[in-house]
């Protein structure tokens, strides 16, 4: 019987393939988390998670974020501020080199922050270097030169602002905010030269990018030799990569956070971290019936928020009472969410003279996971009769029709560029920012733009926290948005890996210090 | 010959022209704005107006149309809004891949479709015939993204015998291959399999079986030949549809593709992107079905072109 000992014999096969996970042969560390192919390797042109994300282990700024979110000196080794918070002087390290050997230089930082201005550079992110005196004007081609920035000697660097910003050092922890060297051809984005602790090797579009180990690096050369980002738009694919041992990070999709939990063995590989994001649902305060509070409070009490963080985040978000996230200065934790409060909610809305319910209609990306979540608040405003009708669009018509305020509810997700209850408030609830600068509640609040003014130019940490938790208690009252919940991370990460933490920022990970345990033949392994 | 060659050729410039003309239109009518891609989520409308300018979105369309297809004819596509990246470099760098990968799926279609669809066709009803008839259905009617998470788990996870997804090695290339080329399979033995049994009932084939000829000589040569017509433009119009970037595949399987390329240029508005894609892969179209045709007059002798 041939067939039948064929079959055994597959299933033998199977069993013996199937052998405990082993550690790979390798002295890469592999990172799986990229959906898509960063924009370049040039920092002028970071405008996303991925490029950012790449740019930061190639380069960096006079400043840079801890994994715990801190700002910490990087190529600036220390910094002064004037009383006024106008003028800030930063000593660059000494003994700093690039990739290709040239020192680094004041002059460098000046012509960088130039570079990112400069309207042929054709990057789009100009508005963390705004704040410096003169670069609107040099941005707009009035002027030749940035009149704030000056390099006083070979490692000195005076940037005087043109109003105080307390923020401004964590600006300049951007990706965009890099310093390149003298030279950058125009194929920079292809062949990157910067002074961070992973060099540039090679770049496969759409496939991996692979960095080798700076062993001159001033920090101390990463653990690890190499460092390859791979780019697997499919979620499911990249869960396939980890569980076959070929990438060593691993972002858990929402809808398995269950399955990977259950299990002990795999539920050792996780790590969760909170992280500063924040899901909301962008309430316009300036369409018909909801430009009354009381409809938008109404919306709150109508959402039961914890059941959707249970049932389509696997658990994964603590509730938003306010739109800083709680690991940051200003927030406030005793602040109550509005919970989930149906009768209430009817009471509001009849209140408001809408006895008999209201129609909207909610937007959302293509995100599988969004659209649940959209069709979850569908429900529970359609039981208070707020009768919700779902426009799901692609991601780019979504953002577009949401900033050109064509839109009454918006579900999003706001992720944090630094680690400031600031780059919450006032992109998010600021008046100056309505439409296309985040704000597409289009909420203004005279009171609450007064207060993130008076934020933003005091220099005492205290007493700016204090005025953040102000302006973001009187918004709350408001309602601009339904208030979801702040995001929290989970990771896989593979046994063999040491020294994997996860950042509160984006870029706040620089993997110097993960290493592989027991690898063998390097560079094996890779596609 | 040659003279069909130039009409057909000649023939494809207005298509051409045509595709770009209507690309072109169809993009300042959809919605989603490039700059507001470029300048990512906060941004301040100073820019987003500066941008326009350097990029001449602010022009009217039948100068920006002129300028485009100004450079398409000098063989420039322009670069990428969002990476900066000359187009046709992007284009080089990718159409290999999505070559290979077409290629490999449609050998696979070719040799197993056709065997099987021969081997059903030479017992219509046996055992063989049935169960193959069962499985091609089974091909027919499953996505092929479902049978790419199928083809991951089993061959990748769970037996360990070829890596998930990526791009390198002729090992990379199987799943994906196999997982593009299912669908192809099916319909090429289902196809092959009733093109057989209609030319197997011809008088020819009597004769040939009169004069003894073997069985296999009778399928291979005299039947075989004569059922290949349908089977050739089922074979090209997949082959140019696969050419096209088998957007599914090459998303699941992680392959460096031109399908990914130009979903990812959609999605962002990259427009010079897209509509350099377009038009290249609107040229492969042409030229693959010039192909077919050719194919034709060389497995049928009554097939001429004068």
């Amino acid at each position: 019987m041939p067939r039948r000992r064929l079959l055994l014999a597959a299933v033998v096969a199977l069993a013996a393939c199937r052998g405990g996970d082993s550690s790979p042969h390798r002295h890469t560390f592999i990172d799986s988390r990229d959906r898509y192919d960063p924009r370049s390797l040039d920092p002028a042109l970071s405008t996303d998670v991925p490029t950012g994300r790449a740019v930061s282990y190639l380069f960096e700024g006079l400043t840079r974020f801890s994994p715990d979110a801190k700002l910490e000196p990087a190529l600036a080794e220390r910094w002064e501020v004037s009383p006024d918070g106008k003028v800030y002087t930063f000593h660059l390290r000494s003994g700093v080199r690039f990739h290709d050997g040239s020192p680094l230089r004041a002059a460098q930082v000046v012509r960088s922050f130039q570079r990112v201005l400069d309207p042929r550079t054709r990057g789009g992110r100009g508005w963390p270097l705004y704040p410096i005196a003169g670069a609107r004007a040099f941005a707009d081609g009035k002027a030749n030169t940035i009149r704030g920035l000056t390099a006083l000697d070979d490692s000195t660097v005076r940037i005087t602002l043109d109003t105080a910003l307390a923020v401004f050092p964590k600006l300049l922890a951007m990706p965009v905010a890099s310093i390149v060297p003298d030279s950058t051809p125009a194929d920079f984005g292809e062949h990157p030269v910067g002074t961070g602790p992973w060099t540039f090797a090679r770049w496969k579009h759409d496939d991996y990018i692979l960095l080798a180990r700076n062993a001159h690096y001033w920090g101390g050369p990463p653990r690890a030799d190499s460092l390859m980002i791979r780019i697997i738009p499919e979620p499911s694919t990249a869960v396939a990569e980890f569980e076959s041992g070929n990438v060593d990070l691993l972002y858990v999709p929402e809808a398995q956070t269950e399955q990977w939990e259950r299990t002990d063995e795999k539920k050792a590989l996780l790590v969760s971290a909170p992280a500063l994001r924040l899901w909301y649902v962008a309430i316009n305060t300036t369409r018909g019936p909801l430009a009354d509070a009381r409809v938008r409070q109404a919306l709150n009490y109508a959402v039961d928020v914890q059941a959707i963080v249970d049932h389509l985040i696997g658990g994964r978000g603590r509730l938003a009472a306010g739109v800083i996230p709680p690991t940051l200065d200003g927030a406030d934790t005793t602040r109550r969410p509005y919970g989930y409060d149906p009768a209430k909610a009817r009471r509001l809305l009849a209140a408001a003279g809408h006895p008999n319910g209201i129609d909207v209609e909610l937007w959302v990306g293509q995100d599988e996971t969004f659209q649940r979540v959209a069709q979850a608040i569908q429900g529970y405003l359609a039981a208070v009769g707020v009768r919700t009708k779902i426009v799901q669009r692609d991601n780019s018509s979504a953002r577009e029709a949401a900033r050109a305020g064509q839109t009454d509810l918006s579900l999003k997700d706001w992720y944090a560029d630094y680690p400031d209850a600031e780059n919450f408030l006032y992109p998010l609830l600021h008046g100056a920012n309505r439409g296309v600068g985040g704000n597409v509640s289009f909420y203004e609040n005279p009171a609450v733009d007064r207060l993130v003014n008076e934020a933003r130019t005091t220099q005492d940490d205290a007493r700016r926290a204090a005025l953040y938790r102000q302006a973001d208690s009187l918004a709350f009252l408001d309602a601009p948005m339904i208030y979801l919940f702040f995001y929290n991370e989970l990771y896989a990460v593979q046994p063999w890996i040491q020294g994997y933490e996860i950042p509160a920022v984006f870029n706040g990970q620089r993997l110097t210090t993960v290493s592989i345990a027991s690898g063998g033949v390097p560079g094996a392994s890779a596609p | 010959m040659l003279s069909f060659l130039a009409r057909r050729l000649l023939l494809a410039i207005p298509t051409l022209v045509g595709v770009l003309v209507v690309v072109f239109a169809l993009l300042y009518v959809a919605p989603g704005d490039p700059v507001l891609e470029m300048v990512g989520e906060r941004a301040d409308s100073a820019t987003i107006a500066r941008l326009r300018k350097e990029l001449r979105l602010d022009e009217p369309l039948p100068n920006q149309f002129a300028h485009y297809a100004g450079g398409a004819l000098r063989g420039d596509l322009g670069r990428s809004y969002i990476t900066g990246r000359p187009i046709l470099r992007d284009i080089r760098e990718r159409f290999p891949k999505t070559l290979e990968l077409a290629a490999a799926a449609m050998c696979l279609a070719a040799i197993a479709g056709i065997s099987i669809g021969v081997a059903s066709a030479a017992r219509p009803g046996g055992w063989f015939d049935r169960i193959a008839m069962a499985l091609t259905y089974v091909g027919i009617s499953a996505p092929v993204y479902w049978v790419g998470l199928i083809l991951i788990l089993v061959f990748a996870v769970i037996l360990r015998w070829l890596p998930p997804s990526g791009f390198g090695h002729v090992r990379y290339l199987v799943l994906p291959a196999l997982a593009l080329g299912s669908r192809s399979i099916a319909f090429l033995a289902r196809m092959t399999r009733s093109a057989m049994l209609e030319v197997l009932g011809g008088d020819y084939i009597r004769t040939a079986r009169a004069k003894g000829l073997r069985e296999r000589v009778v399928l291979g040569r005299h039947a075989l030949r004569n059922a290949l017509i349908p089977v050739i433009t089922v074979l090209g119009l997949d082959f140019g549809y696969y050419l096209t970037g088998s957007i599914l595949t090459e998303t699941i399987f992680s392959w460096p593709g031109l399908g990914r390329y130009v979903v990812n240029a959609i999605s962002r508005r990259d427009l010079p992107a897209i509509q350099g894609s377009v038009l290249f892969l609107s040229v492969v179209f042409v030229l693959v079905n010039l192909i077919t045709d050719l194919v034709y007059a060389a497995a049928d002798p009554r097939v001429t072109y004068e």
